[in-house]
């Protein structure tokens, strides 16, 4: 049981959380990034640094929300590892505003 | 409103290598949030799913704030709120009866490192036992037989720097489980990787190091040092070991040759259930990729050769001209690089004439059978035994001894704390001053107080001040206020100290010791060892002493040691529990059984958080799939692991990360929250193994049987009743 990322990451990709991460855990394709389950050590390290607050620790997962746990497991296992900053896509700063505007 | 927020730089307390640097967030003298320091070089800002949740540990509902006394029966956990004048009253009137009748041996104290640091940790109450004249106690937990191992072979060497390993070819993980224990180390670990090298992990379990290795390579637990004797045999007859070094910074290399030639491959392989080709891989591999490092674990130590598995390991390094590269070499302890007055924090000079030694992995004997004079009172600090020493049941019996005055200090009502007499409320990390060396990198790291303790708990330091002046002690050494106690503790004319102040320190909240360029160290490319010989020492001159516990793990007193016979040379002996070297225990409990750290506890500690409990789960017990059929165990099944000397439950998980014959369960779940009120330590035996009087947690054989919850309610009931009547 390990930590995820939800649906705020898909069309942001700030990707500071893959640098940190130390076991090389996220998974991407061309729109987002997902967390390897099984490599995964909870660190925590990547939680604070997502702008957009995707990333969440299984165990403080809403109900409606752990689908997200499967998703990762899932997507990761089939993509390719991320370990580099991606760009990030257009309008990705707004949404970083408009998140701390509702934090 | 403008909440005032402030940041306070910190570091971690508990006993992980990794010793992270911390930055404490304070709102209004609450303390909101506790995060890595991002700048620190080795732990990067990250911490790990133990201390993720460090701020709210602090204001745990559970926390203990107050003194209490014990107003039930021994070890019914109910007590009542005293004051600290009527605690410490009661202490001295009990003790001082006990020095009238039993004299002061008769008191002794019960500590390891709950809590780290040169103030509040390993040391803190040994000055005071000193004073007092207690029964001196040995403390060899964790370490010490591999320590003694690496001592007899390379001197207290500060071994490679574990920033170093990006520049590593061949990195062997051995008896280790990083991104478990100390997962600061796999950034380096795996950076070397990227840069091409090749990650082997020598572990009976396939942990998640293991899994992250390139190579996992199980082996029978207590077989490491056929294996490591089977190496060098295959690297000298094959004549892959590097001659010039051998010559040059090395003695006993014939006696060696000699010695690892009776370990032929085969034999190995039939020892340690590697197959044979994997031994040779291993061996010319390690021999020829530089530099090549190995990172070994405690768990080395842990069955009957420990010491000497640690010892044939360490010559493997200077056999193969490892040390010749920056990133090759040994990694174990960092600690020689930490300049500490270890006399000045124990104060061996004030021990009284004729003390008495007692190692506590014996505490059930010891409270059981010790005369001459009995142990009467019990003081525990930093410390849970009852969850992490061996032979659980034994210190239970000990525990409930009505005459048995029993003082505790502690954050919570731990399973030991529940037996108390006396409870005294102790401060948790953000609440005090400590400055803590490391033992897996080379970076002090000064923990500034951030927030005031909750109501009357008080540090460690405090805490022996305050019973200083209840026994009457009038030295002035107890008068120092924490930083002063700092200043005296450090020799800050060390090399190793060069450049580091106090002030900085505190400012900084972490400095690199003076052990050189990360990127340039290779601190025995030419020898230099800190032996007698100032070479690696294959036959060790230092064996001939006999064994010995290093003197910071004893109050600082160097006599009295065990001294028992130590082959000069590297050797196997077979454990003391196994179905070859034990075959009448191993037809009644055929299977050998390991207790690792969890992931998501620390030994005991945070075990009692809701959330870590959630994510470690309840005690498991991982059993192979063929030796679970035989049983009639299925995955998930509750099932009984036992012996004669106790028992534990646990979901079986049936899994091939184990070996047929080995299950594994880990340590650190309460026994009072099992439903059989015990825990993996119940079945471990408290014999030392073959060096530093280190525990055999590895080294025991069990049975595992599947049972109903009925089975569940009746084992713990007798365990009750058994207990009860004994002391009625
Ligand atoms: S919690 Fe740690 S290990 Fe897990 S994905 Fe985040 S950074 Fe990686
Ligand atoms: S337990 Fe170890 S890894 Fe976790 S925060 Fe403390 S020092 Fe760092």
């Amino acid at each position: 049981m390990p930590h995820v990322v939800t649906e705020n990451c898909t069309g942001c990709r700030f990707t500071d959380c893959v640098t940190v991460c130390p076991v090389s855990c996220f998974h991407g394709d061309d729109d987002r990034v997902y967390i390897d389950p099984v490599a995964c050590i909870d660190c925590g390290a990547c939680v604070p640094l997502c702008p957009v607050a995707a990333i969440s620790e299984d165990l403080n997962l809403t109900d409606d929300r752990l689908e997200w746990i499967e998703i990762n497991a899932d997507k990761a296992s089939a993509l390719p590892v991320v370990r580099e900053k991606q760009a990030p896509f257009p309008g990705a700063e707004a949404r970083r505003a408009s998140v701390a505007g509702r934090a | 409103m403008n909440p005032e927020k402030t940041t306070v730089k910190g570091a971690c307390p508990q006993d992980c290598p990794d010793t992270c640097a911390f930055i404490y967030t304070v709102e209004n003298g609450r303390l909101i949030d506790v995060q890595g320091d991002p700048k620190h070089p080795v732990t990067q800002g990250r911490l790990c799913t133990k201390l993720n949740d460090f701020a709210k540990h602090h204001y745990n509902p559970d926390r203990l704030i107050y003194p209490m006394k014990r107003v039930g029966p021994k070890g019914a956990g109910e007590f009542e709120r005293i004051s600290w004048a009527e605690a410490l009253g009661e202490i001295r009137n009990r003790w001082a009866r006990i020095i009238d009748e039993f004299g002061s041996k008769a008191i002794m104290p019960c500590s390891y490192l709950g809590q780290e640091g040169v103030l509040n940790g390993l040391t803190v109450g040994d000055a005071f036992f000193n004073r007092l004249g207690s029964t001196i106690a040995e403390k060899t937990f964790c370490g010490v037989g591999r320590e003694v191992g690496t001592h007899l072979t390379i001197g207290p060497s500060t071994g490679v720097d574990p920033e170093s390993l990006i520049h590593s070819r061949y990195i062997v993980l051995w008896a280790v489980n990083t991104l478990s224990t100390g997962n600061h180390h796999w950034p380096f670990i795996a950076e070397a990787k990227r840069r091409g090298a090749k990650i082997v992990a020598i572990d009976p379990l396939r942990s998640r190091t293991a899994t992250q290795a390139d190579w996992h390579i199980p082996i029978r637990p207590g077989t490491d040092a056929a294996l490591a004797l089977g190496m060098m045999n295959i690297i000298i007859s094959e004549g892959l070991f590097d001659r010039d070094y051998v010559e040059r910074y090395t003695v006993g290399f014939d006696e060696l040759a000699a010695r690892a030639a009776e370990y032929p491959v085969e034999l190995v392989s039939a020892i340690t259930g590697i197959p044979e080709q994997d031994i040779l891989t291993l061996s010319r591999e390690y021999a020829t990729q530089a530099p090549a490092v190995i990172r070994l674990g405690v768990a080395i130590e842990r069955s009957r050769n420990g010491g000497q598995a640690s010892r044939a390991i360490n010559c493997l390094p200077a056999l193969v001209g490892a040390w010749r590269h920056v990133g090759g070499g040994y990694l174990g302890l960092t600690l020689s690089a930490f300049a500490m007055k270890w006399d000045a924090m124990c104060r061996p000079d004030w021990i009284k004439e004729d003390p008495r030694v007692l190692n506590l992995n014996n505490l059930g004997k010891v409270l059981l059978e010790t005369s001459d004079p009995p142990i009467k009172s019990l003081m525990v600090y930093n410390h849970n035994p009852l969850v992490q020493s061996p032979d659980q049941e034994r210190i239970k019996k000990g525990l409930l001894r009505e005459d048995l005055f029993l003082v505790v200090s502690d954050l919570f009502v731990t399973d030991t704390a529940k037996y108390a007499d006396i409870i005294l409320p102790a401060t948790m990390q953000a609440e005090q001053t400590d400055l803590m060396f490391s033992w897996g990198h080379f970076y002090w790291t000064y923990n500034n107080k951030a927030i005031e303790s909750p109501g009357e708990a008080v540090p460690n330091t405090q805490l022996f001040r305050l019973l200083a002046e209840t026994m009457g002690f009038n030295e002035p050494e107890w008068r120092r206020t924490d930083e002063e106690m700092i200043r005296d503790f450090i020799d800050w004319e060390s090399p190793m100290m060069q450049g580091i102040s106090f002030e900085a320190l505190q400012q900084n909240g972490y400095m690199r010791t003076a052990v050189g360029d990360k990127d340039a160290r290779a601190p025995h490319a030419e020898g230099n060892f800190p032996t007698p010989s100032g070479k690696c020492e294959f036959k060790s001159s230092l064996a001939e002493q006999g064994d010995f516990v290093p003197s910071p793990f004893r109050a600082g007193y160097e006599a009295m040691q065990d001294g028992s016979y130590i082959d000069p040379l590297p050797t196997y002996i077979p454990p003391f529990e196994s179905r070859d070297s034990a075959p009448q225990i191993a037809a009644k409990y055929p299977l050998n059984i390991i207790s690792p750290k969890a992931h998501g506890f620390l030994n005991s500690q945070y075990a009692n958080e809701i959330k870590q409990r959630k994510r470690q789960g309840d005690p498991i017990l991982i059993i192979h799939p063929e030796d679970a059929r035989p049983r009639g165990i299925g995955n998930g099944d509750t099932v009984k692991v036992f012996n004669d000397r106790g028992a534990f439950i646990g979901a079986a998980i049936l899994s091939t990360d184990t070996i047929r014959g080995v299950v594994a369960s880990y340590l650190g779940h309460w026994g009072t929250d099992s439903r059989a009120k015990s825990a993996v330590n119940s079945i471990s035996s408290d014999r030392a193994a073959n060096m530093g009087r280190a525990p055999t947690f590895s080294d025991n054989l069990v049975e595992v049987a599947k049972v109903d919850s009925e089975a569940i309610e009746a084992l713990s009931m007798g365990a009750r009743r058994a207990a009860i009547a004994e002391h009625a």
